[in-house]
């Protein structure tokens, strides 16, 4: 027999109303977290590089040229070093001085610079080696780029736990309204056991506990929804995870869904399982807040 | 005991207090006939005393303990002690009879298997035990009326408020009724029963509250003043 304290909770639309969040909030981890990743890989990239210009019209350019590529082979922190061709330079520049009638012949008045690209470590002290080697070429660092690309990485990602922030928000307002209009539909039902001396925590505990439950469940199924789209982000994430196969959309054996979603960092996998238990948590709060305010109406 | 010493009550968005200038005293374990025309205030005394509304002023006590300035837990734990039969029974209709009943005792954390003893003997004894697993809303007026009887009974209360108690039982019943109360005020129970009839009140002659116009009247309780 069940033990009756108090009146519950009555919301049939709480566990839909908690499942369409979850499924925002993740749809909204799951974007935090490719924005995450897609911000370091371009910061990553932007800070290890550099362009080298190298005027062609100056005393000895070849043999200076190449010296500096020996100097700045020789350095240590420098992985890679490239030496675009003239008709690279030529291709690069064709959007603002127009393609050559004869590629072999240049632009007429005009000399290309050489143009090196090198990719580096952090530390690498490219700007005087280059500087002693060969001062009239021109260094342009793309950690400008980088700081840049963080910045708005930032931001980026700053947006996205802005849309979690939100939707947790709106899922508390959601499940406050829920309770509120829960407890005046059962108003008389929570004033009797109020008056035979039922304490407030008694009472809102009670309904509390099912806003908990109804909450959890709604995560439960937010996740489910959830899955197909969780599924096929990791087939899309597939490639870049050097990944032999790219693992099924829709895997028909357990085996099969854990191959497709280790592909996913695992952190998302644990924020992912860790929302029904946070619905449920926001559920317990909200509703043990908007009961205790509505209660201090009694005497 | 109760005392009230110059206690008034105004609910809010009215004007008026419903009650004013109410100075009386129950010893514990008497019995009060709750005497008055409609619009006395019978009902807004009862809900004085079962600490469903606030003193606008004055002091009143309560089973000893000051109600004016209490915490919640203090009046918490008063209403436990304080049993009350409605007029309007206040029974929860999407609950059935027996949680409705054991409500009093499970509130005290009382075991499930004593709960289920006493409520069925209080049930079987109100001849509504049949009805244990019905909603009230699917009872008569006067089961209706014993399940609220029950409920108050239940807890075995230090305060006993009744409100017509016996408008939908028939005479038997009443009868018994009456000689339960009687039970209870040998048990050390304060009884107070708010009726207008007064057949009962000849029946079972009491010392009695009259009440006129919100207040006492001053020609029909000079002796518990």
């Amino acid at each position: 027999m069940s033990r009756r304290v108090s009146p519950g909770l009555r919301s049939g639309s709480l566990p839909l109303l908690v499942a369409l969040m979850t499924l925002l909030a993740g749809l909204a981890l799951a974007g935090l977290t490719g924005v995450q990743a897609l911000a370091d890989g371009w910061a990553q990239a932007a800070r290890s590089a550099a362009t080298i210009e190298i005027p062609t019209d100056i005393p000895n350019a070849s043999d200076r040229t190449d010296a500096l590529i020996h100097a700045l082979k020789a350095l240590p922190g420098v992985t890679n070093l490239q030496k675009l061709s003239t008709d690279k330079v030529q291709d690069l520049l064709a959007p603002w001085l127009g393609q050559p009638t004869d590629a072999r012949k240049g632009l007429p008045g005009l000399s290309l610079p050489t143009v090196l690209i090198v990719a580096h470590t952090p530390d690498a002290n490219l700007g005087s080696t280059v500087h002693d080697t060969l001062p009239e070429a021109i260094v342009q660092e793309d950690m400008q780029w980088g700081q840049r690309l963080e910045h708005l990485g930032t931001s980026l990602v700053g947006c996205a736990w802005l849309a979690v922030v939100l939707i947790a928000a709106i899922a508390v307002l959601s499940i406050g309204i829920t309770v509120r209009r829960s407890v005046a539909a059962q108003k008389r039902a929570v004033e009797i056991v109020h008056s035979l001396g039922a304490g407030d925590f008694t009472i809102s505990s009670h309904i509390a506990g099912r806003a908990a439950l109804l909450s959890f469940m709604g995560g439960v199924a937010g996740l489910v929804l959830l899955t197909p789209l969780t599924t096929s982000l990791a087939t899309t994430l597939a490639p870049f995870t050097h990944q032999a196969t790219v693992p099924s959309t829709f895997p028909t054996t357990l085996d099969g869904w854990w191959t497709t979603l280790r592909i996913l960092p695992l952190s998302l996998l644990k924020e992912l399982g860790a929302l029904p238990v946070i619905a449920a948590l926001l559920g317990w709060i909200t509703a043990q807040g908007v009961v205790l305010v509505w209660l201090r109406r009694l005497p | 005991m109760i005392r009230l010493r110059d206690v008034s009550l105004k609910p809010a968005g009215v004007g008026q207090p419903v009650l004013h200038g109410m100075t009386l005293t129950i010893p514990q374990g008497e019995f009060r006939w709750l005497l008055g025309p409609s619009g006395a205030g019978k009902s807004s005394l009862l809900k004085l005393l079962t600490l469903g509304a606030k003193p606008a002023s004055g002091q009143m006590d309560i089973l000893n303990t000051p109600v004016t300035g209490a915490s919640r837990s203090t009046l918490r734990n008063l209403r436990r002690r304080i049993g009350f039969v409605p007029q309007d029974y206040r029974l929860i209709g999407e609950w059935n009879v027996f949680d409705n009943v054991a409500l009093p005792l499970r509130l005290r954390g009382r075991s499930e298997r004593d709960i289920r003893q006493e409520v069925f003997a209080v049930l079987d004894w109100l001849d509504v035990a049949p009805h244990a697993h019905s909603r009230p809303t699917t009872l008569s007026g006067g089961e209706q009326q014993r399940v609220a009887i029950a409920r108050a009974l239940i807890g075995r209360p230090d305060i006993l408020l009744a409100d017509e108690p016996t408008n939908a039982l028939e005479d038997s019943q009443a009868r018994r009724l009456l000689a339960t109360f009687q039970e209870l005020i040998d048990l050390g129970t304060t009884v107070i029963v708010a009726t207008h009839n007064e057949g009962l009140v000849r029946d079972a002659p009491a010392p009695s509250i009259m009440l006129r116009d919100g207040t006492l009247d001053p020609h029909a309780n000079e002796a518990i003043a």
